[in-house]
């Protein structure tokens, strides 16, 4: 083989580590896959318990999955991949909520008689309960940020008081005291309503 | 109650504390489902990843990916940092004397008493002197005017000690 025949063969020769690349980016995108089918429905409810608005609760989880796509190199790197989505889902609302102007209460009644379960309910009594849930929830956002940011979390039942510290940035103990501190402020806040009342 | 089976002290203190319609609402919320669908939108959105809007795009040649841009970039930078050294240098006067009052230096006073700090002025340097103009008499016609040391007397031109030693001398003989 010439010389120049030989600098041919190596240059037209597909090298290793693209073909690395390529098995590694097709694993990457079937993992990414995965963690889509098996967590956006738990990253739409964290979205929405602070959206309350579903199209935007669906943008953020997608959102959500972009920011995870431009870093998937680091994927394998994660240790719980559940809490880190919800980490990142959770950051996301709380950008958009900061930056949303703040809606009428009668946004939320409508959303919530159109979206809570009303099987066997008459529609009064699918009005009532959701005037009455959109009441609670003027109360949860006339909580402290700290204390609500607590008290939503701790809603879901897949989250424990490790993962919402985790979640949060803070301590376990630090979950448990602004727990205790959301649920006497909204006590006092649901008190002082049926008073007025 | 214990819904949370990983969580149950978070879970107790949620159904028996004084708030726990707030708990309910957020566990309603909470435990509503997603809407169908939601994943294939999500996996569609992820195959096709947006692309930064832009209204007016690089004809081809003048793609700035190519490298021209940053050239150009690159050298209006030398350009203007040249220019502006080049500017400040031809501005600057170079070797030019320093402008200095020498100021008198500060002395004693000779005679043992100190000036308490008083600034010495130092005296005015005589200047020229403009020459002061002769009066002329009016009274007498520009006609009659003669010289002036022709009208006045010899006596007058001398010096005043030479003509008052000159008159003592005569009071003398």
């Amino acid at each position: 083989m010439s010389t120049s025949q030989a600098i041919y063969a190596g240059w037209m020769e597909i090298p290793n580590s693209a073909v690395n690349d390529e098995t590694r980016l097709r694993a990457e995108d079937a993992a990414l896959a995965v963690l889509v089918d098996q967590y956006a429905g738990a990253l739409y409810r964290v979205a929405y318990s602070v959206l309350r608005n579903p199209a935007d609760a669906e943008d953020a989880v997608q959102e959500a999955f972009l920011r995870v796509l431009r870093h998937r190199d680091s994927l394998g790197e994660v240790r719980d991949h559940r809490v880190w989505l919800i980490r990142i889902v959770w950051n996301i609302v709380l950008d958009r909520k900061r930056r949303a102007k703040s809606r009428p209460e009668t946004d939320d009644v409508d959303e919530l008689a159109r979206v809570l379960p009303s099987t066997g309910l008459s529609a009064e009594e699918v009005a009532a309960a959701a005037q009455h849930h959109a009441r609670v929830l003027a109360c949860v956002d006339r909580l402290p940020p700290k204390e609500r940011q607590v008290l939503i979390l701790s809603a879901f039942e897949e989250l424990t008081s490790v993962e919402i510290a985790s979640v949060l940035g803070i301590t376990e103990s630090s979950v448990r005291s602004r727990l205790f501190r959301a649920r006497n402020l909204m006590a006092g806040l649901l008190d002082h309503q049926r008073s007025l009342r | 109650m214990n819904s949370n089976p990983h969580n149950p002290k978070i879970s107790d203190s949620a159904s028996h504390g004084p708030s726990g319609a707030g708990d309910e609402t957020m566990r309603l919320i909470a435990s509503l489902p997603a809407p169908a669908g939601l994943e294939d939108r999500v996996h569609t959105a992820l195959r096709v990843p947006p692309r930064p809007a832009r209204v007016l795009a690089w004809p081809k040649r003048l793609n700035p990916q190519s490298g021209w841009m940053r050239t150009a970039a690159a050298a209006a930078i030398v350009f203007v940092v040249v220019g502006g050294g080049w500017g400040v240098y031809t501005r600057v006067q170079h070797n030019q004397p320093a402008k200095i009052i020498a100021m008198p230096a500060r002395m004693p006073a000779p005679g043992g008493f100190s000036s308490a700090g008083a600034m010495r002025t130092p005296q005015t340097l005589p200047g020229p002197v403009a020459p002061q103009p002769t009066k002329a008499n009016p009274a007498q016609p520009r006609k009659n005017k003669k010289p002036v040391a022709s009208a006045k007397p010899a006596n007058s031109l001398a010096h005043p000690a030479v003509s008052k030693s000159t008159a003592q001398s005569g009071q003398d003989k």
